[in-house]
């Protein structure tokens, strides 16, 4: 346990070592990377993949993975416009409803998961491709504009100088690294991905673990998409495509093994930072557009040969 | 067991109920449609007060070296290539102008709205842009707005207040005419069509199809409509949705629209590979180096556009103007260096010009 322990640090130490070196490097470009304006507005641009990603980190720690949850963004939006729009529902309870259906489509993906044993890969990739006929089919081209001024306080607007979609990602950041790290819950999600024909047999509800677990990812899939809609206050069916990839990728660059079994919300955020603040930071610095996904690549590579290389070191 | 039925039918009858109340196409915006007369009479520019956008203490960039971004719907397409290809050359004739293009390399609102923030961060003068949503880009315009950046829109439109002029290509009604007149020569007047799109939202083409499903209506009524499916700006995409309409249809289908430079060129050849040339017309929006194979094999008769070389050398030079002060709210032309002057239509648009029609016989001389 303990040279697991000192493995899943030495990921996050390296990361963050990484992520100093970065992001001096990056203030060194332009003088308008390292100011107080410029990193709040990064903080409101990467929310969304954020609280994805959070739910994300849980899903891939037991061996799963969500492909749904860009198409599940992009069906909440939807979503609440038609209910607040079409329906006439009022917007705060169509807020909920809209989060409310994205949490059923996340317990669908579990359903198919555990309950006919489909792999999550290949579930969720069809849930991408049904939740996102679902939202073009429902919104029939449709925008859905025109939503009142303290709707946007969620993705415009600003609590005590943060952006407020800030707070939710920080507060949920808290409550996501207490359940993985101190809970009974997390201990669950981990044993389920080392080995789950061992959790199964020592007792764990490995079935409903997973059930959670999924529901979660569409609901912060869900709450997500409501914060994008508030952010460009629009309504789209194609809103949030390609999200599964920036999250997974975040996750995978914080440390998560892919297989399962390993990884900490630590790591996701500052997998998290190090993605946004590269983003950012090339492009203030003059890098075009593709040249940033070229480092991104890059620096995802690097990070996680860094830190094979090293806790092989470590096991030997 | 009870659960999962539960959960499954809620998710059904979610999704039903919704699709029922969503109501029928509407091409995807809540404008009014202005159709064209049938005969040919040009239409009347109704003058209406300027309703762009206003830069909160743009300082004095009176002939002052400027620095300029263009943030199109997406780079590494033949389209967007031709319109910064316009904007270079403007740049280089001004010469007082340093531009730049960049962007997502997907028509994604996301990105390009991430794209323009970073640029306003990093402090740029102008911002040439075209939009994959008017709405969803907006907020970030205005926040350009309100740092004093200039900010012009060329091919895809915002909503006005969020930017100063929009350079329009060629009126929806205008465009729809010619597509829709070029169609009934070809196919008849009454023969079935359907169309292939980029997305249901995406405003140029919402604006299009539903301005050529009024200018039908009324000057083609016997013609049919089959149906219109959406292929985002991907060619694979564009290539199947084409297949399955001809299969589907079969024998009804007479005619195929592509609304983008990326559906036309992939319809032609679904068209080609199905062996059905001559027996299904394709007209549509494209450049004509996409689509001089299909022309010269007679597969394709006419492709209507306008140039996005002149496009893009209109847009910085209207940014120009902008920022040297030329061009006001109010005015009624502009001097578009080697153009000419522009027209000043709806409020704050400046206009191109009138659609154009590639044909076999004169598809050669153009290179873009």
């Amino acid at each position: 346990m303990t040279a697991t322990l000192r493995s899943l640090l030495r990921h996050e130490t390296i990361l963050a070592i990484l992520l100093v070196l970065v992001l001096f490097a990056l203030a060194t470009q332009s003088d308008r990377f390292f100011t107080t304006a410029n990193l709040l507005n990064q903080g409101r641009l990467m929310a969304e993949v954020g609280l994805v990603a959070l739910a994300m980190t849980f899903v891939i720690v037991t061996g799963g993975i969500d492909l749904s949850v860009g198409s599940i963004l992009g069906l909440t939006a939807i979503l609440l416009g038609v209910f607040w729009h079409n329906l006439g529902i009022p917007l705060p309870v169509a807020m909920v409803l809209a989060i409310f259906a994205a949490g059923i489509g996340g317990l669908v993906n579990g359903l198919i998961i555990t309950r006919f044993k489909v792999p999550p890969l290949i579930a969720t990739l069809a849930t991408l491709a049904l939740y996102r006929g679902l939202a073009e089919g429902i919104s029939q081209a449709r925008s859905v504009r025109g939503y009142p001024d303290w709707f946007f306080v969620l993705g415009q607007g600003e609590v005590l100088g943060v952006p407020t979609q800030l707070w939710i990602l920080g507060l949920l950041v808290v409550i996501a690294a207490v359940i993985l790290g101190l809970t009974t819950f997390g201990r669950a999600t981990y044993a389920t991905g080392a080995n789950e024909t061992g959790a199964r047999f020592s007792g764990i509800g490995v079935d409903r673990t997973k059930l959670l677990i999924y529901t979660a990812s569409g609901l912060v899939a869900g709450l997500a998409g409501v914060i994008f809609v508030s952010r460009v206050s629009t309504t789209r069916s194609d809103m949030g495509t390609g999200l599964e990839l920036d999250v997974i990728t975040a996750v995978v660059l914080g440390g998560t093994s892919i297989f399962g079994g390993r990884g900490t919300i630590i790591g996701t955020v500052l997998g998290l930072i190090l993605m946004q603040a590269l983003k950012n930071g090339l492009a203030l610095s003059g890098v075009k557009g593709d040249g940033t996904i070229v480092v991104i690549g890059l620096v995802l590579i690097l990070a996680i040969v860094a830190s094979n290389l090293f806790s092989r070191e470590g096991d030997g | 067991m009870l659960k999962r039925t539960v959960a499954l039918a809620l998710g059904l009858s979610l999704g039903v109920s919704s699709a029922a109340f969503a109501g029928n196409w509407t091409g995807g915006d809540d404008l009014p449609t202005n159709p064209l007369a049938c005969d040919g009479t040009p239409g009347k520019a109704e003058a209406k007060p300027y309703d762009g956008g206003v830069p909160t203490n743009a300082p004095d960039r009176k002939a002052k070296p400027i620095k300029v971004v263009d943030v199109p719907k997406l780079i590494g397409i033949g389209y967007f290539n031709a319109t910064s290809k316009g904007i270079a050359e403007a740049a280089k004739e001004l010469g007082n102008v340093e531009a730049k293009t960049d962007g997502p390399t997907q028509a994604n609102i996301d990105q390009q709205i991430s794209f323009i923030d970073n640029y306003i961060t990093s402090g740029v003068d102008g911002i040439l842009f075209a939009a994959n949503d008017p709405v969803a880009i907006a907020p970030v315009l205005k926040k350009a707005l309100a740092a004093g950046i200039n900010v012009v829109g060329y091919d895809a439109n915002s909503e006005p207040d969020a930017r100063q002029w929009f350079v329009n290509q060629a009126e929806f009604n205008g465009i729809a005419k010619s597509l829709v007149d070029n169609m009934a020569k070809e196919v008849g007047e009454d023969a079935s069509f359907a169309i292939v799109t980029s997305t249901f939202t995406t405003p140029n083409q919402a604006r299009w199809i539903a301005e050529m499903e009024a200018y039908q209506a009324k000057c083609h009524p016997n013609m049919k409509w089959l149906e219109t499916v959406e292929a985002q700006e991907d060619n694979v995409l564009s290539f199947n949705q084409a297949t399955t309409l001809i299969n589907k249809h079969g024998d009804d289908l007479k005619g195929l629209f592509g609304m983008t430079s990326v559906a036309t060129p992939a319809t032609a050849e679904a068209v080609t590979q199905a062996g059905k040339c001559g027996k299904i017309s394709v007209i549509g929006l494209a450049t004509p180096n996409a689509m001089k194979p299909y022309v010269e094999k007679d597969c394709v008769k006419s492709v209507v556009l306008w140039n996005p070389v002149d496009l893009g050398y209109a847009a910085l030079q209207v940014l120009r103007a902008t920022a040297d002060g030329d061009l006001k709210p109010g005015a009624t032309s502009v001097k578009a260096g080697k153009l000419g002057d522009l027209q000043v239509i709806n409020g704050s648009e400046i206009l191109l010009g009138a659609p154009f029609t590639f044909t076999k016989e004169n598809i050669k001389d153009f290179d873009f």
